[in-house]
């Protein structure tokens, strides 16, 4: 049920340390970390677990008591938000200022839309039309710290809340202790540096869909994010529409990758750069070569 | 007597605790002029000039210092 | 389709993502280091009487998120004469100043001013705030008022505490001060009979001192996000040397009302000191209301105090700020003032009514500010605001009406014994 979280934590001796393992925001996540201490490595999954559930409800769409609820019901009037979600929209504007539009927050009303059940359930043009009146950044008012939205649209932080948990439980983690960590949170990471036991970390990339591996990552620091899911999408005459929806137009992007995966400083960057090139569709290869990021892509 | 019931009285007024806004619709309530107090200095003013010529004084706070006025 | 390097500045949004220290509940409007300073002067002039000049300037400091200093210095400069309590006369009156070297006139028909009270006053507080808990702060208070013949010591505690998401706000405080008078004229005998001078006046001591305790309890509450009120309740106790020093009652005489002459070679009119009880305990009850309305504010405020010398009194307070544009406003002001007489007050003594000299646990006296009194004050604010500076300047008529004896025997009937005394004050503030 959404909005109820299992707050269970399970820490396993490892060869290097500890992993210590959780759900949060939908996903498996896991912290690794290299100490023999094990209070301590207790205590630093604690500190990523709380985060990461005290952001999954702040930015919740399921829940009737946080500002997203209360932003949602504003009916249009200015509501003032806090320290943390000022600059996280001031990102956020940033983005969709960086992609002329494509990365836009007001676009989650379109999985009221498209839902990809493999069918061959396809919208109708007026359903669309309907919401992409409700869709757009250039229609919200922000005036840090005062956000109004017009009735009827809707802010939605799942294109970032993952990425922005990774960065923000590493900057708590970091700021009790300075060992080497791996934070993943169902694909989306953060090292803070490389263990000291080896060269680097190394994750394979693997969604939660249960692909083989497809291939080894070797990370010494720096997020690395995934956008993309093969299993999800429509087929229609012929057509397979995946999953990754142009804010724009209200359809799903044409002919591209299955998945992208970027590596950047920040798993926030890294995530933003992943969506931005699944957005890309069939340019996403030559847009993620301007930006001179490591990336792997997946047809 | 008259002491009781003014007691009662202020307790009674006070006894609204469903009243109130959730801390992101401070907005208004933050700007200065909101504040109870928003002019410090002319109630100081006005306290003094009330004081010595009449027979009441304070009430909203403490005030700073006697004078040999009253 | 070209495509841009935008990693350069998705780095810097980001950075600034993360560089924020989490958890800031920051709201106050000094920013940490510096000095938050308001200033503003008050001039007052009563028609014919007394006038007053009143700089004060105020400097607050965020020393850190959760501690604050404040500094205030105020100098009050005292001109002009103010009525000394005897009441006129169809004939001119002498009366000895309170130095006992000279003597003043008052003219026929006329309430008796002295105008001995040329002063001026120091006055520093300080106070400081600190948090003691996430929800609970404590503001300790010092302060220090200096005149030629007064001084004040106080102290203060308050406790603040919020509850409700600090939609309301338990406020606690007792404050102590201790004053000492040392009048030029000395502690004049109570009921003792005003000498001509260059004689012996009717002294009892040089200085007297006076206590004073006063606890207040409040509540703010939140109503809604554009409203909150205030209800406080505080109590208020004074012990000591409560009297005027100066104030002095008429003996007049029963058939014709004529002042009694003390001194034929004088014309020294026949008064006696006045003399209150040595202690007062005011209990007083405060609550105000202030609401946004599109912008303007409108602030109203009631306060009923009742005390153990049997007065009670009102006090209606409306102030309506109009923003007239996002940097200018305009504040209109009403106050309503009433109160009721002193137990002990008495406009005059009939000779042979008056108490004994030296009786010190008999009082009266004929303050018309412990009188039955009306006040109306009628003002009008002019301001401008901007993020880093403000001022605004204030004119403000203030009519003190005290309601007249309804016995007044021979020649009072046709005197006024209270005449109504208007003021008008010009205030200007500068805040920076």
């Amino acid at each position: 049920m959404p909005g109820i979280i299992n707050r269970n934590i399970t820490i396993e001796k490892t060869d290097m340390g500890f992993t210590g393992m959780f759900d949060a925001m939908a996903s498996p996540c896991e912290i690794l970390i290299e100490t023999h201490d094990y209070a301590l490595a207790k205590k630093l999954v604690q500190i990523a677990a709380d985060e990461a559930w005290r952001i999954e409800q702040k930015f919740s769409r399921y829940r009737n008591d946080n500002i997203l609820y209360h932003i949602h019901h504003a009916c249009g009037e200015p509501v003032e938000v806090d320290d943390e979600l000022t600059p996280l929209l001031n990102f956020a504007e940033q983005c969709y200022q960086l992609t002329d539009g494509m990365f836009d927050i007001t676009s989650g009303i379109l999985r009221r839309a498209w839902k990809f059940d493999c069918s061959d359930n396809i919208p109708t043009h007026r359903t669309i039309d309907e919401l992409r009146s409700l869709i757009g950044w250039e229609k919200v008012s922000w005036q840090p710290p005062f956000i109004s939205l017009p009735v009827g649209m809707e802010l939605d932080l799942g294109g970032i809340g993952k990425e922005y948990a990774v960065d923000r439980a590493a900057l708590l983690i970091s700021q009790v202790s300075d060992i080497a960590i791996l934070i993943n949170f169902g694909g989306d990471l953060y090292a803070t540096k490389p263990p000291k036991s080896r060269e680097s970390w190394q994750v394979g990339i693997e969604s939660i869909d249960g692909w083989n591996k497809t291939g080894v990552i070797k990370i010494k620091s720096g997020g690395i994010a995934t956008s993309g899911d093969a299993r999800r999408y429509l087929e229609r005459d012929g057509i397979r529409y995946s999953h990754v929806l142009n804010p724009k137009t209200g359809w799903p992007v044409e002919e591209g990758p299955k998945s992208v995966t970027v590596a950047a400083p920040r798993c926030i960057d890294a995530g933003f750069l992943s969506t931005t090139a699944m957005l890309n569709g069939k340019e996403a290869k030559s847009f993620l070569e301007v930006q001179e990021v490591q990336y792997w892509l997946q047809i | 007597m008259r002491l009781i019931v003014f007691i009662l009285g202020v307790l009674s007024i006070t006894a609204c605790s469903d009243l109130g806004v959730k801390p992101w619709e401070r907005n208004v309530l933050a700007k200065p002029e909101m504040s109870l107090d928003s002019a410090p200095l002319t109630s100081a003013l006005d306290d003094h000039i009330y004081f010595s010529k009449e027979a009441s004084s304070g009430g909203r706070g403490f005030g700073g210092g006697g004078c040999g006025c009253n | 389709m070209k495509h841009k390097k935008i990693t350069m500045a998705l780095t810097t949004a980001a950075c600034s993502l993360f560089n924020a220290t989490p958890d800031v509940q920051a709201d106050e409007s000094a920013d940490l280091g510096e000095w938050d300073i308001n200033a503003a002067v008050l001039y007052y002039t009563e028609s014919e009487r007394v006038s007053a000049f009143e700089p004060v300037i105020s400097a607050k400091k965020q020393i850190d998120s959760d501690e604050s200093i404040s500094l205030k210095l105020t100098l009050d400069s005292l001109t002009g004469p103010s009525a000394n309590g005897a009441v006129p006369s169809i004939n001119p009156q002498t009366f000895t100043k309170p130095s006992g070297n000279s003597s003043y006139t008052a003219p026929a028909n006329e309430a008796p001013l002295d105008d001995t009270f040329k002063d001026t006053r120091v006055a520093f507080s300080a106070s400081w705030e600190q948090a003691l808990s996430r929800m609970t702060r404590m503001t300790l208070g010092g302060n220090l008022s200096k005149e030629y013949d007064y001084l004040s010591l106080g102290t203060s505690v308050m406790f603040a505490h919020d509850i409700n998401q600090r939609n309301t706000t338990l406020n606690a405080g007792v404050s102590f001060a201790h004053d000492t008078i040392e009048p030029e004229g000395d502690i004049p005998t109570p009921f003792g009979i005003m000498q001509p001078t260059g004689t012996t006046q009717p002294r009892l001591t040089g200085t007297d001192d006076k206590t004073l305790i006063d606890v207040l309890l409040g509540v703010i509450q939140v109503v809604d996000k554009d409203s909150l009120f205030q209800v406080n309740y505080s109590y208020s106790q004074a012990d000591g040397y409560l009297t005027d020093p100066f104030k002095v009652i008429s003996i007049v005489d029963g058939a014709t009302g004529l002042p009694i002459i003390e001194d034929a070679t004088t014309n020294l009119s026949q008064v006696v000191f006045e003399n209150r009880p040595d202690s007062r305990t005011k209990h007083s009850l405060y609550t105000q209301y202030k609401r946004n309305i599109i912008g303007d504010v409108m602030d109203v405020s009631y306060r009923y105090m009742f005390d153990d010398w049997e007065i009670t009194s009102h006090t209606l307070d409306f102030r309506y700020r109009l923003k007239t544009s996002e940097t200018t406003f305009w504040q209109p002001h009403l106050r309503y003032y009433q109160q009721s007489e002193a137990e002990f007050f008495r406009p005059y003594f009939v000779s042979g009514q008056q108490p004994g000299v030296g009786a010190d646990n008999v009082y009266a006296t004929s303050d018309y500010r412990l009188g039955e009194m009306t006040t109306y004050t009628i003002g009008l604010e002019y301001g401008e605001k901007y993020h880093d500076h403000g001022w605004s300047i204030a004119a403000e008529y203030y009519l003190q009406s005290v309601t007249e004896p309804s016995v007044k025997v021979g020649q009072l009937a046709q005197q006024e014994l209270f005449p109504d005394v208007d003021a008008f004050m010009l205030r200007f503030n500068y805040d920076f």
